[in-house]
């Protein structure tokens, strides 16, 4: 559904390959020249559950999927039950005959699990299975199939080509051709947010990546752990989230360019190293992913409920710099932005990422040229004259790596300007002056960096962040909204002078994931606004805005 | 103190602390080094938080002083970042042994290339002399005045079972023994583990205790199962190199072979290079008509 918009479904039990055929879905799309959004739920195990992976399309920009889809496919039973209500009026069902009981089922059957059991692993397969039926669907032909399956499901490929043949003849006299999509030149990469995130920091200068597995930032850690030789970085997950930050900490010393990955709760963890990294002016950037919490929440579901667990963390005062990133594209600057600006100012930098950037995949086209690099203000001069914390305007002490001849500390005490403690009152005056000053300068760089975006140029102002700035565009763009769309990058230092200017006119629409109105609260804290409970659109299920139910509620409230 | 690597620091361990002479057996090891072909500039030094972390203040040598029972952390990372390095942490025991536990047992685990001064001395010093994890059952602090219901650890097996592959037990109260146990566990290819008895003089005085039941082992163990029974035993306090095994692999070149992350840095050109190849992957599809 959605002006121009179509939308593919595969539901299936996990380990059935449920996303793998979404993400080949949006490589046969791009292959047309048209946009993807992909987005996939699924549950906190291996095998069993329901997955589903959604892929909407379109040949303008789509940022968000819908949940009226014009071909599904059901793998099990299940998802029969449960997408069989998701199509759309002239959508297509296609089920796995196989998975069902004899009887009249709504929509077309294959059988899709009998024919992957004349291969090896046939319930590792069934997922190539409604590649097959898609292709057949939207009328890629048998050579353009295998091309897919080679491009997509290069282990035991063979096997997966006179697979997904099989099921594309019997799909074919059923449905083939019956979906005709625009095409065009093929389109650039699709990324899912985790992706992007970690090559932008790549192209920063990332040197070393530290992260303890936690959903839903760990498909950081595996993409950049399959990729590590290939990106000549180091990538470790060691024993704890502790030891992650410290580590990365540490690692800084040496002069490495790194960044750690967590979720909400690892990033509970690291707290104190986050503090260690503001006293002792580390350059630590971490990726923290918000999933449904408190506590262990429903791990692989989506919400924006870690806003003030990352603004406010640590001990003690100590500047820190945190941006959430509004789409894909977005996220792979910001990442590389972010190594820069930690690197620059020497203190810990948050990337606030939330399960739908992190997990689901969009067409983007990256910046590579544009990217930033991290270069630290580095001393020269004679050995013996070095100070690590050496006083200065901005509170930015020039950096030396080892091995140096000079005496070279860093510390997480109040400290004299060689880093040796001190408990002395005027020092541990101009300890804190000197972070304060560091804060300030950090503010007033990013007065000269584009920290919030808008998108169109009507009235009222919706005000959004992270990844729930895609849901708003694609709604406003369903509905025709005439609206502004106000997204902050930046939320710490909170850039009240680019966003100031929506002072004064009515209180703006507020919509975000969390129960409690979190962004919200903090608008009115940081802009002096009062915004009315009726203004503000929360959603709290776990899962992202559908664009068709977002743009009924943005109506309403407009 | 007057010497090039004390610091202008004034020291405030109690007079008569073991950490003096630990002090002096590292400085005297740092010399050593240096007369060896391992100079000052090469030498990292991290510390946690307890009596033991002030080593870092006052020892004029380049490092980081860490969070209370992360220091192994922070070293591993330095030691990853820059292999060229030589790390040496200078630990406490309720640091190392209670609140940062995981970390030894990991670098243990994994042979970090890292040296571990642990300055053991049954009691958390610098918060008044609870008792800590290698503390005797029965002994009395202000967070166990019934006594300490718990059983003391008795790290040294543990740390052979955990795959440390130098491990090692010194004495503060033998400096020149000390100092050369510094010099051969900072030679070694690969994790390095001394365990440094120490009383403490206001909470915890084992000073007559150790000077009775210490014994320099000779010769030292020759096997695993060798050095296993010789840390087991609780009749005798015995000091030196109860384990070496230089054939594991050191940790940071089984993670990243010879690279050095932080000094063989690519360009920014090489970078972006890199990551165009990540993406420019296209589609090889072909469509019917």
């Amino acid at each position: 559904m959605g002006e121009g918009v179509f939308t593919f479904i595969v539901g299936g039990k996990a380990g059935e390959g449920v996303k793998k055929a979404g993400e080949a879905a949006s490589r046969l799309f791009s292959g047309m020249g048209r946009h993807v959004f992909q987005a996939d739920e699924y549950e906190s195990l291996i095998k069993g559950g329901h997955n589903f992976s959604s892929v909407s399309t379109s040949m303008r920009p789509v940022t968000g999927t819908y949940l009226k889809a014009d071909f599904v496919v059901c793998l099990d039973r299940r998802s029969h039950e449960i997408h069989r209500e998701h199509i759309s009026k002239n959508g297509i069902l296609v089920y796995n005959s196989d998975a069902m009981p004899a009887g009249q089922w709504k929509g077309i059957g294959l059988p899709i699990s009998s024919a992957a059991k004349k291969f090896p692993n046939p319930e590792l397969r069934v997922g190539l299975g409604a590649v097959a039926a898609l292709s057949a669907c939207v009328g890629l032909d048998r050579a353009g199939l295998e091309a897919l399956v080679r491009a997509e499901y290069s282990r035991d490929v063979d096997n997966n080509i006179a697979f997904a043949g099989m099921v594309w003849e019997a799909a074919n006299p059923l449905i083939g051709g019956r979906i005709r999509l625009e095409s065009g030149p093929a389109r650039g990469q699709v990324l899912s947010g985790n992706q992007a995130m970690a090559l932008g920091a790549c192209a920063a200068g990332l040197d070393m990546f530290f992260a303890y597995p936690m959903t839903p930032s760990s498909s950081m850690l595996h993409y950049l752990a399959a990729h590590a030789g290939q990106l000549g970085i180091t990538v470790m997950h060691p024993e704890s989230e502790i030891a992650v930050a410290n580590m990365a900490i540490g690692a800084t010393y040496s002069g490495a360019r790194t960044m750690v990955g967590t979720a909400g709760g690892g990033f509970g963890l690291m707290v104190e190293a986050l503090s260690l990294a503001g006293c002792a002016e580390a350059p630590l950037l971490v990726m923290s992913a918000c999933r449904v919490g408190p506590s262990t929440g429903a791990a692989t579901l989506h919400e924006q409920s870690d806003l003030r667990h990352v603004l406010g963390a640590g001990h003690g005062e100590f500047p820190r710099i945190v941006a959430s990133p509004g789409d894909m594209g977005e996220a792979f600057g910001l990442a590389a932005e972010m190594m820069g600006l930690v690197w620059m100012f020497q203190t810990p930098g948050i990337i606030l990422g939330d399960k739908h950037l992190c997990e689901s995949a969009m067409t983007v086209d990256v910046d590579i040229g544009n990217a930033a690099w991290a270069e630290p203000l580095m001393f020269s001069g004679p050995a013996e004259e070095y100070r690590r914390y050496r006083q200065t305007t901005d509170g930015v002490s020039p950096l030396l790596f080892p091995p140096v001849d000079a005496v070279n500390k860093w510390t997480s005490h109040v400290r004299d300007e060689l880093g040796i403690s001190t408990e002395d009152s005027g020092l541990i005056e101009e300890t804190h002056d000197k972070l304060r000053r560091k804060g300030e300068a950090i503010e007033r760089h990013l007065r000269t960096i584009t920290t919030v975006n808008t998108f169109g140029h009507g009235d009222p102002v919706v005000m959004t962040y992270g990844s729930t700035t895609l849901a708003v565009r694609e709604a406003v763009a369903l509905a025709g909204l005439d609206c502004r769309i106000v997204q902050p990058i930046y939320l710490e230092p909170f850039p009240g002078w680019a966003v100031g200017c929506f002072r004064g006119g009515p209180p703006p629409v507020v919509v975000e994931q969390s129960s409690t109105g979190m962004f919200a609260r903090l608008l009115e804290e940081k802009m002096g606004l009062e915004i009315p409970r009726d203004n503000v659109i929360l959603k709290y299920d776990g899962r992202p805005f559908d664009p068709e139910g977002l743009a009924a509620r943005l109506r309403e409230a407009i | 103190m007057a010497d090039d690597l004390t610091s202008y620091r004034e020291n405030t361990w109690c007079p008569g602390c073991g950490n003096f002479a630990i002090f002096n057996a590292l400085k005297k090891a740092v010399r050593k080094l240096g007369d060896s072909g391992t100079p000052r500039r090469m030498l990292a030094h991290t510390a946690g938080i307890g009596c033991h972390g002030k080593m870092f203040d006052y020892l004029m040598l380049g490092g980081f002083c860490s969070l209370h029972g992360r220091a192994l952390a922070t070293a591993q990372g330095i030691k990853l970042a820059n292999p060229q390095l030589k790390v040496i942490s200078s630990v406490g025991d309720g640091d190392c042994y209670g609140e940062g536990i995981e970390h030894l047992i990991f670098a243990a685990k994994r042979n970090a290339d890292i040296t571990v001064l642990v300055h053991d001395n049954g009691v958390y010093g610098l918060t008044t002399g609870q008792v800590a994890p290698t503390g005797a059952r029965g002994a009395r602090g202000p967070s166990t005045p019934q006594g300490n219901p718990e059983e003391p650890l008795n790290m040294l097996p543990l740390m052979l079972e955990a795959g440390a592959t130098f491990v090692a037990r010194g004495y503060s109260g033998n400096i020149d023994h000390l100092s050369d146990l510094i010099v051969r566990a900072v030679g070694h290819p690969g994790f390095a583990f001394v365990d440094i008895l120490q009383p403490c003089v206001s909470f915890n005085n084992t000073y007559e205790k150790y000077n009775k039941a210490t014994e320099v082992m000779s010769p030292e163990p020759a096997s695993f199962d060798d050095a296993m029974k010789a840390a087991r035993r609780t009749d005798r306090m015995l000091l030196g190199v109860f384990f070496q095994d230089m054939s594991r692999p050191a940790h940071h070149v089984a993670l990243q072979g010879q690279r050095n992350p932080s000094q063989d840095r690519p360009d920014r050109k090489t970078r972006l290079d890199r990551v165009a190849g990540l993406l420019g992957t296209p589609h090889p599809g072909r469509f019917a008509p």
